[in-house]
């Protein structure tokens, strides 16, 4: 593949890979850190690539463990500031002009990490919970029990009733 | 803090943008990145230059990503048709698709042609089940399918190596025969009759 193709390729996916790496790391530059380290990353590997995959469900895998990879580095980045999530949140939600994504973004800042990861991977990016826990390196048990507790805690910040949904 | 828009948690998720852009055009910097790679992908002898080779290789990627998205609305089309809920929660959702892409790996070996032939002769005799509309639908959707895999076939001809292309193929195939699947069992007269 030459250079254009796999700008082709950039072109194509990089919003979805920032997309991701924004809402794992609640931190917009981190996050453009990650999506460049992704399509680096991706280019290594392309070789290997075997096609048993969507490609976008490839490059998301990357993503995933290319921000693990910064988490495990830089411990800090775990505990974050309101503050910076705010800005993730507004950030994010420049993008959309829906009422109320902001609230839906902030929100799913303030989930713990575990929770988090699993509601963006299942909830947002439509992976199965197959997917996510082999992402994540969890069991797929521990993916549903999450994304229940995500979504828990995600209705009691946005005011949903569950049990009415 | 109070979101009454949205009557569940799924419903807020699914409302998000999936993509979303930085604040700066992060090419560049990987472009810069990829330039110092001496441990580029390994590629035997001179590097290719696909673009050199034509103009299909964009085209084809474009026809490719363009069909990626399509089918999911073409098979949502199609099970709308029914109000089978069971069914359409079981062969509409993702997951489902996912793992139908995961599982199908296309090959040219006899059952694998033969498969495919008995699928699509099905898919041809059910097709005429369907509303009018959601046909001519789900027949022009399909053209852009094969469409698309002669623009990926040609681009081929140019750079038989290419695992990108590969892939890019072997995805319009598989959405070919889920839009097969996903016709076929929306119609499939057993269960038609439970819904």
């Amino acid at each position: 593949m030459g250079g254009q193709d796999f700008e082709d390729l950039y072109r194509a996916h990089s919003g979805q890979v920032y997309g991701l790496c924004l809402r794992l790391t609640g931190q917009p530059a981190l996050a453009e850190d990650c999506t460049q380290e992704c399509f680096i990353r991706a280019w290594r590997a392309l070789p290997s690539f075997e096609g048993r995959s969507q490609i976008s469900t490839w490059l998301h895998r990357i993503a995933v463990n290319t921000v693990f990879g910064l988490r495990r580095q830089r411990p800090s980045d775990a505990l974050r500031e309101a503050s910076v999530l705010d800005e993730a949140a507004e950030q994010v939600a420049s993008g959309a002009d829906a009422p109320g994504t902001t609230d839906i973004e902030a929100a799913l800042g303030r989930l713990p990490q575990g929770a988090r990861d699993v509601v963006v991977l299942v909830g947002i990016y439509g992976h199965s919970h197959e997917e996510a826990a082999g992402m994540l390196g969890i069991a797929i048990g521990t993916s549903k029990a999450q994304l229940h507790r995500g979504r828990r805690l995600l209705a009691q910040q946005l005011g949903i009733d569950m049990e009415a949904a | 803090m109070n979101s009454p828009r949205f009557s569940s948690v799924d419903e807020a998720l699914v409302s998000l943008p999936r993509a979303l852009q930085p604040a700066q055009d992060l090419w560049p910097r990987i472009a810069a990145q990829l330039g110092q790679q001496a441990d580029a992908p390994a590629e035997p002898g001179p590097r290719r230059t696909v673009r050199a080779a034509g103009p299909q290789w964009p085209l084809a990627l474009a026809a490719s990503l363009a069909v990626i998205g399509l089918v999911g609305a073409v098979c949502w089309s199609v099970l709308r048709e029914r109000a089978a809920t069971e069914l359409v929660a079981r062969t509409a959702t993702p997951a489902h698709a996912a793992r139908t892409l995961v599982n199908f790996q296309p090959t040219h070996d006899a059952d694998y042609v033969a498969a495919r032939a008995s699928l699509e002769r099905v898919f041809n005799e059910r097709l005429q089940l369907l509303a009018p509309a959601t046909r001519t639908r789900v027949q022009a959707d399909l053209e852009i399918i094969r469409k698309a895999q002669e623009d990926i076939r040609a681009a081929l001809a140019s750079d038989p190596a290419s695992p990108l292309l590969q892939n890019l193929l072997q995805s319009t195939g598989q959405q070919e025969i889920q839009l097969y699947t996903s016709v076929n069992e929306s119609t499939d007269p057993i269960l038609m009759r439970r819904t």
